[in-house]
């Protein structure tokens, strides 16, 4: 065997499981799903063969669970970014070294457990029986939390914290120090400095920690009808209650595609700003 | 202030560890679905450390090790399964759900791994229709005893002269409501849906299902509850928009609303309403006096299960009066069955939540099997939860 | 001298990290349009000597002065002195206008955006890379990166301009044609230089005042050829140049006209540093350009071996094998080192000046340590 061959194999049998997975449990379900999207709803519910665009062409009847999936995940996503960065900058820069893996630590320590239960914690914490209770003790009129947008939002930003804080807080940490002084040698303030430097330099994390979010969020069901009290109805929501109540197939399918669509091209955007901004030579984004 | 420290916890320590079991006794990725969200499937084996003591009726191994059955939250003593296990060795799963869709949506995607479920009445002549479920055969269901089941409930177990299902109980779909928060007295749809956009608004609950929410907006113009009219179901559309709101929550796991205080007022189940008022007697359960919903469920058994022998003998032992007895107790759900009935304490059989006053009764309606396919009323359903 | 014509002073700078001592207390004067440089080994505390005089430490006892002014509360981004940092520290986001503008940008009142394309235009021309303002940082060589580093620390007209390693990083070749660079824009500037290096090479081509510095303290402060002839203590001698030491005791302590016994029971006149009562053990050292190497005479004086040759091409270094006294390197010139006459084996003798031995005592560190490491202000 030549030496290019032999090269050849080695590089095919080194990437083969990593393509057969992709291909078996990426690219199949999504051919699935396209085809479905082609075709109609049977009778009793489910999938009947078919082609035709008319599933695209009805997407503007979920137009309300999109217009709240692109405002309400954004919007989550931004939140988190501006509580995260100062959390992620205090530990990146302020934290003496040998107390910031307890910290760090701090943070990840709740992903051992499921998202679902924290959530469900919420519930109560939020309920009548939790703070309400003890306000109501403290002479405070009845108030409720629970099922209202600033719940949803409160639960995002708990659920998605560390995703934001772990990028930003690495991208702020191999921030080099010496680009600080020279900003501050060069007459700019620490405020100024921190405008033209440390932000711009840690953009590449944030836009991470921030897609990261928005990826999630975007495809968020859990949340909103926990939190919600399924009244904020996200895209995740619709899929779940066209494929699991209604069982329309062909219309999941459609508006699955449209949502992967939706998430590429924000993800690109984000891409290129990002590269823009930060001047950097690549850009990972996850 | 008469309120003790312990009033203003969030939940007791016993109510945490339910919770908490609630969760751990199922999949990872299926409890994401389950029971809280009314979305999904908590799911739990039971017994499976019971260890095998076939009785001699059944020859070891001749029913498996396990079986999986698919039912409703809240709806089973859980020692039946236990009992069972004991007797013949087979460990159970227990799925639960939030309603009739998303029973037949995994049954309709195949691989639910059910060997028993427990559908409603208007959605039988479907999955028979779909061929997703078998003809019963009576000879391996010597408990089962026709002539004591009361006809009203059990007719649509019967898909064309076949007998595809037998009755688990029956009930009744009306609303619970606080009266120490709501006193002014309620006994109709359109004081429900009046209280909720008025005294009730911000705490009042209607299903995540859109046979009943839909369904009880249509009583409220007294239009029939399974009605596919595009006009009326037009008129109920404008209602639910319009109460939208108001509402707490669009869900169908209103009990710890209910129970926590932060909902006064909810569409609700028999069995549901029954155990609600038996904790916190101003729970009041009431049925609406321009009719509604009334079923029946059934136990079926999917065409693919996984162990229809284990199915058999967990429905014979099921259709058992000694058992089901205890079943009603635990989920306060009246029963179809003669035997059963006979066998129940005398409270419970004069519980008018159970066995409501017969001009009550009269107006309502057992759900039409149309409506469990018809798109324009899931559609609605949809246009109403994004709104 | 008077405080405004000087541009840095430390009056009892000292700088502690916990219990380690950075820096003892020193004072330290640098007079205006110096090119100065502060020459150690690692950790002898020059780098952070650098960083307070630009503000990025504070001295734990002491005052920092700059033209006259004491900076105890001044933050960096208000000292009027400018910093070349080691490895550049150029923004990587920005191009190389944008790098050189920084500092403008940051001036208040605001300049006019015509003002700052300008003057960034003549830093980056001063530093011959007019054309090069649209480049990204990292298109950039190491030396083109240097002198963008150079342009932004200029371009504020600093009244000291501080350099951090500034060559470090750089090949020989380049180093080199920067050292002369650097000594002419320097000039041309007329603004006070402090240079920090480990090389000492650097070190003495570059600047008119080298500062030896060694375990936190100024050990030498003098020109460059006062440091190499001349050097204050055994360190300084070890570290500046290369030189042989040998091991000898005090015969008769003349200052100038010592008389030290060697290993091999030679006695030579060196020029004692330190003092020394007869008997004390010294270091004497010999800096390889002194030795001068012949035929072998067969008289009593030193000789030895050959052992071997490194040719430079402008010279030749030899290693010659002494009998009692061990292996001394010898630089020979490029006739010499041409010729046929030293050869790996051969049998050489030793001479030197008189003058250039220099004895230092070897118990050093003991004799020199002082609170206060004091040195003249230069003028």
């Amino acid at each position: 065997m030549s030496s290019a061959a032999r090269k050849r194999l080695v590089t095919a049998l080194l990437l083969a499981p990593a393509a057969v997975w992709l291909f078996l449990f990426l690219v199949l379900p999504f051919a699935a799903i396209v085809v479905f999207s082609l075709g109609e709803r049977a009778p009793a519910g489910g999938y009947a063969p078919a082609l035709t665009l008319a599933q695209y062409a009805n997407l503007p009847a979920r137009a309300t669970a999109f217009w709240n999936t692109l405002v309400l995940a954004p919007a989550g996503a931004l939140a988190c970014l501006l509580i995260a960065y100062p959390v992620a900058y205090y530990l990146a820069l302020k934290v003496l070294p040998q107390r910031r893996l307890l910290l760090v630590a701090l943070i990840v320590i709740p992903f051992w457990t499921s998202l679902l239960i924290r959530t469900y914690a919420w519930m109560y914490i939020l309920g009548a029986r939790g703070i309400p209770a003890f306000l109501e003790l403290v002479g405070l009129p009845e108030m409720r939390f629970i099922n209202t947008p600033g719940a949803v939002l409160l639960g995002i930003v708990y659920g998605y914290l560390p995703l934001m804080i772990l990028p930003i807080y690495i991208s702020l940490e191999r921030l080099d120090r010496r680009l600080l002084e020279a900003s501050a040698d060069l007459g700019a303030t620490p405020f100024s400095t921190f405008f033209s430097v440390t932000l711009r330099l840690s953009l590449p994390g944030m836009m991470t920690g921030f897609s990261l979010v928005l990826i999630l969020l975007l495809g968020e069901y859990l949340i909103p009808t926990l939190l919600g009290g399924g009244k904020v109805f996200f895209i995740g929501n619709a899929l779940v209650d066209l494929f699991l109540q209604s069982r329309n197939w062909p219309f999941g399918s459609a508006i699955a595609v449209a949502l992967v669509a939706i998430t590429v091209v924000l993800l690109l955007a984000a891409n290129r700003l990002t590269a823009r901004l930060s001047g950097a030579r690549q850009v990972d984004l996850l | 202030m008469s309120k003790s420290y312990r009033d203003g916890l969030p939940l007791s320590a016993r109510e945490f560890i339910d919770q908490l079991l609630r969760f751990r006794r199922g999949s990872i990725s299926r409890r994401h679905f389950l029971g809280v969200t009314g979305l999904g499937a908590a799911t739990a084996v039971l017994a499976g450390e019971f260890g095998l003591k076939p009785m001699p009726a059944f020859a070891a191994g001749e029913l498996g090790d396990r079986m999986s059955i698919a039912t409703w939250p809240n709806y089973h003593d859980p020692q039946t399964f236990v009992d069972f296990t004991t007797k013949t060795g087979v460990a159970i799963e227990v799925n639960v759900f939030g309603s009739n869709e998303e029973m037949l949506a995994k049954l309709q995607a195949g691989g639910s791994g059910w060997s028993l479920f427990v559908p409603t009445n208007y959605t039988i002549s479907t999955y028979r229709q779909l061929d997703l479920i078998d003809p019963l055969d009576l000879a391996k269901l010597p408990n089962y005893d026709a002539a004591a089941q009361n006809k009203r409930f059990t007719a649509e177990g019967e898909v064309a002269g076949v007998l595809c299902a037998v009755p688990k109980n029956w009930g009744t779909t009306g609303f619970a409501v606080n009266t120490k928060k709501l006193t002014a007295p309620m006994d109709s749809w359109k004081s429900f849906f009046d209280v909720a956009m008025t005294t009730g608004s911000g705490r009042s609950m209607v299903h995540d299902y859109q046979l009943t929410t839909i369904g009880n907006a249509l009583k409220y113009y007294g239009y029939s509850f399974n009605s596919l009219k595009p006009d009326e179901l037009a008129k109920a559309e404008e209602l639910l928009l319009k109460v939208k709101p108001h509402l707490f929550a669009i869900s169908s796991d209103y009990q710890p609303a209910m129970r926590s205080g932060d909902a006064w007022l909810t569409m609700c189940w028999t069995n549901d309403g029954a155990q609600l008022h038996r904790d916190i007697p101003e729970i009041n359960y009431v049925l609406g006096k321009e009719g509604g919903e009334i079923w029946t469920d059934f136990y079926a058994i999917p065409k693919d299960a996984p162990n229809k022998p284990a199915a058999y003998a967990l429905l014979n032992h099921l259709m058992d009066p000694k058992v089901a007895v205890k079943e009603h107790i635990a989920n306060g759900a009246p029963s179809t069955d003669a035997r059963v009935n006979a066998l129940l304490p005398k409270d419970l059989l004069d519980n008018p939540i159970l066995y409501p006053a017969a001009d009550l009764l009269a107006p309502l309606e057992f759900g039409a099997a149309a409506t469990l396919t018809d798109p324009n009323r899931a559609e609605l359903m949809a246009r109403f939860k994004s709104a | 001298m008077a405080s405004e014509t000087l541009d840095i002073e430390f009056r009892g700078v000292s700088k502690r990290y916990g219990d380690v001592t950075a820096v003892h207390p020193t004072d330290f004067a640098v007079p205006k349009g110096a090119f100065i440089a502060l020459l150690g080994p690692s950790g002898c505390g020059k780098t952070t000597c650098l960083r307070m005089i630009g503000g990025f430490e504070q001295p734990t006892t002491g005052q920092v002065l700059i033209g006259g002014a004491d900076m105890a509360e001044v933050p960096p981004y208000r000292r009027p002195v400018n910093m070349v940092f080691q490895h550049y520290a150029l923004f990587p986001h920005f191009d190389v206008s944008a790098n050189v503008a920084y500092g403008l940008r940051q001036v208040r009142p605001r300049l006019t955006s015509s003002e700052i394309a300008r003057r960034t235009a003549d830093a980056l021309a001063m530093v011959q890379l007019a054309g090069f303002g649209k480049r990204k940082v990292h298109e950039l060589s190491g030396g083109q990166q240097q002198r963008v580093a150079l342009a932004r620390a200029l371009v504020n007209r600093p009244s000291v301009l501080l350099l951090d390693e500034p060559l470090a990083a750089l090949d020989k070749k380049l180093r080199t044609d920067m050292q002369i660079e650097l000594q002419n824009l320097q000039r041309e500037l007329g603004i006070t230089f402090v240079l920090v290096t480990h090389d000492q090479e650097e070190a003495l081509s570059m600047s008119d005042v080298v500062c030896v510095m060694n375990g936190g303290r100024i050990v030498q402060l003098g020109a460059p050829d006062e440091i190499y002839d001349r050097p204050a203590d055994r360190f300084v001698a070890a570290f500046v140049g290369k030189t042989n030491f040998l091991d000898g005791t005090v015969v008769e302590n003349g200052g100038n006209a010592a008389r030290i016994r060697l290993a091999n029971g030679m006695e030579i006149g060196a020029r004692l540093t330190g003092g020394g009562a007869p008997g004390a053990a010294v270091s004497v050292s010999l800096r390889p350009e002194a030795l001068r190497l012949g035929a072998a005479t067969g008289e009593t004086g030193l000789g030895g071996i050959i052992r071997n040759r490194i040719f430079l091409g402008s010279t030749a270094e030899y290693a010659i094998e002494v009998p009692g006294l061990g292996t001394l390197l010898a630089t020979a010139d490029h006739d010499a080192a041409r010729s046929d006459l030293l050869r790996p084996g051969d049998e050489v003798a030793i001479s030197f000046n008189p003058g250039a031995p220099l004895a230092f005592p070897v118990a050093d560190n003991k004799t020199t340590q002082r609170e206060t490491s004091h040195v003249e202000v230069l003028s």
